[in-house]
């Protein structure tokens, strides 16, 4: 009974945690100017997830160890430098996207200036991850980020033509008022939204954290499989509510004012509040995500002692590096920058660098010197080689499409 | 020698992209009449947008379906919305009269839809008790608001169509 318990409450954290500013921007970005017709990038990218993530949690799983340093053990201190360097800028850029996302929730409910929040929000993630406990944390910011179900909610009290939305889904093509450089390019985004790399270092991380065996690879397997598919549901939800409110009426989303303005519609004052509590949630749990990806992958990197089961004094390094990532995301914040055009330029750059984080992933999970007899299977080899090269060409056709696009505009 | 001569290769073709990459930042002093329009077709097709948005929230606020500081918020995200569409066809150089009658029916109309924004947050500070509630110029009501939201968005839908827009 513990056991099944365990397994729900991991898959429950799964979905609630799915979703982080990136998700919630594109799909309402995507949903208000290209109806469901990029539906199909979402369910590409919950499957890639799925299978890099159960990777990421099998081989620390079974191996014991974290990610990052298995692959500065087996590429060399070079390659997995370059893939450090790539992994903490893409990381910081996400928390400064989702410290950012929980300024521009605090400032939708009280109307007080975001950049008065920012610091709030910024000494809030500090002292979670100071002084809460690692499983507390993840449940917690887990299970109020399922308050998000309320976009699938106000979708349903929308009463919309489910008809149409199949058509906009099934075929795919862009709207004849969009070019098609731009949906590639918000295509390109959505998929980097899904296939966050921070998810996976912190899931391997989080696996060693919570001291994770060989025994554990089934829970593994249900959270992935079943946690993260339903979070892409919610991704859904938001993307069909933006298709069914601000599409036919011409809106063109710049703010998280607009995004939840058709939940107010269909459900009120009430269903607004549980949604933005959810966002609130959904964006501090992933502000905690990144700060401790940033500290997982420099720490392992070098060979610190890193992990919040330790204490903060035997881990100094560890949580001085979230520290700097904190500030240096308040900092970038600070200058007054767009925290909506900072999350469209995250999701962007996680596409850009998503090989350099599942090719080792990849490369590490077929090692039968790490993995013994848990090396991958012929179906997720044939899988993970179709996804490496989707991964490029997504990766390669990013910044070219963002130049040619205007960043979509 | 053969280094010698690819490192300055490289380094010709390294100073010749940022002369072309500093070239393309610089302000355009000219600009064919298309790119004119659609600049004047951008900025209206975002006033439009803040309209519709401001629509919604009017009648959701009216409805009792969000707060007055959820609607300030979202009413203040377009006001920047509207200042961006402002800015982008004020600062644009009209390359014949056609484009400089399209820029000022865009600026009037994106100066319609302002003021109505800006009337609809005097709405709404006057509904939460604020020092406008007796205040002449207060919209009386939600009604005449949408009423005048829609005579901003017929304004913003011609000078649209005078641009070439959909």
């Amino acid at each position: 009974m513990k056991k099944v318990l365990g397994v729900a409450l991991g898959i429950l954290t799964a979905i609630g945690g799915f979703v982080d500013i990136g998700d919630l921007v594109t799909n309402a970005v995507v949903g208000s100017r290209f109806g469901l017709s990029l539906v199909w990038v979402v369910a590409l990218g919950v499957v890639g997830i799925c299978l890099f993530a159960s990777m990421a949690g099998r081989v620390a799983a079974v191996s014991g160890r974290a990610t990052f340093e298995i692959i500065r053990e087996r590429l060399g201190p070079k390659a997995a430098g370059a893939n450090l360097v790539a992994s903490f800028a893409i990381n910081l850029l996400t928390l400064t996207a989702e410290i950012g996302g929980i300024a521009l929730a605090l400032h939708l409910v009280s109307s007080v200036e975001p950049r008065l929040w920012i610091p709030v929000a910024a000494l809030a993630v500090w002292l979670v991850l100071w002084r809460v406990k690692f499983q507390v944390m993840e449940n917690v910011a887990g299970l109020m980020g399922l308050l998000l179900v309320g976009f699938g909610v106000a979708l349903f009290l929308l009463g919309p033509d489910w008809g149409e939305l199949m058509r906009q889904a099934v075929p795919p093509s862009p709207p004849s008022t969009e070019h098609p450089a731009a949906y590639w390019y918000y295509a390109v985004a959505l998929f980097g939204a899904a296939m966050t790399p921070y998810e996976v270092f912190f899931f391997s991380s989080g696996a060693v954290e919570e001291r994770w065996t060989a025994k554990d690879l089934t829970m593994n397997r249900a959270n992935v499989l079943i946690g993260f598919p339903l979070g892409g549901l919610l991704s859904v939800a938001i993307a069909a509510c933006a298709a069914v409110v601000l599409l036919p009426a011409g809106i063109e989303v710049s703010s998280l004012s607009q995004i939840v303005l058709p939940v107010a519609q269909a459900g009120g004052v009430l269903l607004l509040a549980l949604v933005i509590i959810g966002i609130v949630a959904a964006t501090f749990g992933a502000a905690l995500e990144t700060a401790l990806s940033s500290g997982y992958s420099l720490a392992q990197y070098l060979g610190w002692s890193w992990g919040k089961f330790r204490r903060p004094a035997r881990a100094a390094r560890f949580h001085v590096t979230m520290v700097v990532a904190i500030l240096l995301g308040v900092g970038i914040l600070m200058t007054s920058v767009d925290p909506i055009a900072v999350t469209e330029m995250s999701v962007v750059f996680s596409a850009v660098a998503l090989p350099l984080t599942y090719v080792p992933i990849l490369v590490v999970a077929n090692d039968p010197q790490y993995m013994g007899c848990h090396v991958n299977g012929r179906v997720v080899n044939a899988l993970g080689t179709v996804y490496l090269v989707i991964v490029v060409v997504a990766a390669v056709a990013a910044i070219p499409l963002m130049i040619a696009t205007g960043a979509g505009s | 020698m053969r280094v010698t001569r690819w490192r300055w290769v490289a380094r010709g073709a390294v100073a010749a992209t940022v002369l072309a990459g500093t070239a393309s930042c610089t302000v355009a002093s000219h600009q064919e009449p298309g790119q004119a329009s659609a600049a004047v077709a951008d900025a209206l097709s975002q006033a439009g947008s803040a309209a519709e948005t401001t629509r919604i929230v009017v009648a959701q606020l009216s409805r009792g379906r969000l707060t007055g500081p959820m609607a300030d918020t979202a009413l203040l995200d377009q006001l920047r919305v509207l200042d961006d569409a402002e800015t982008a066809l004020t600062t644009l150089v009209p390359p014949d009269t056609t484009s400089s009658d399209q820029r000022a029916a865009g600026l009037a109309a994106v100066g319609d839809v302002t003021d109505v924004v800006v009337s609809t947050r005097e709405w709404d500070a006057a509904r939460a008790g604020g020092d406008l509630g007796g205040a002449a110029a207060v919209p009386p009501s939600a009604d005449a608001l949408l009423a005048d939201l829609e005579k901003a968005t017929g304004a913003v839908d011609r000078a649209l169509a005078l641009a070439g827009g959909p």
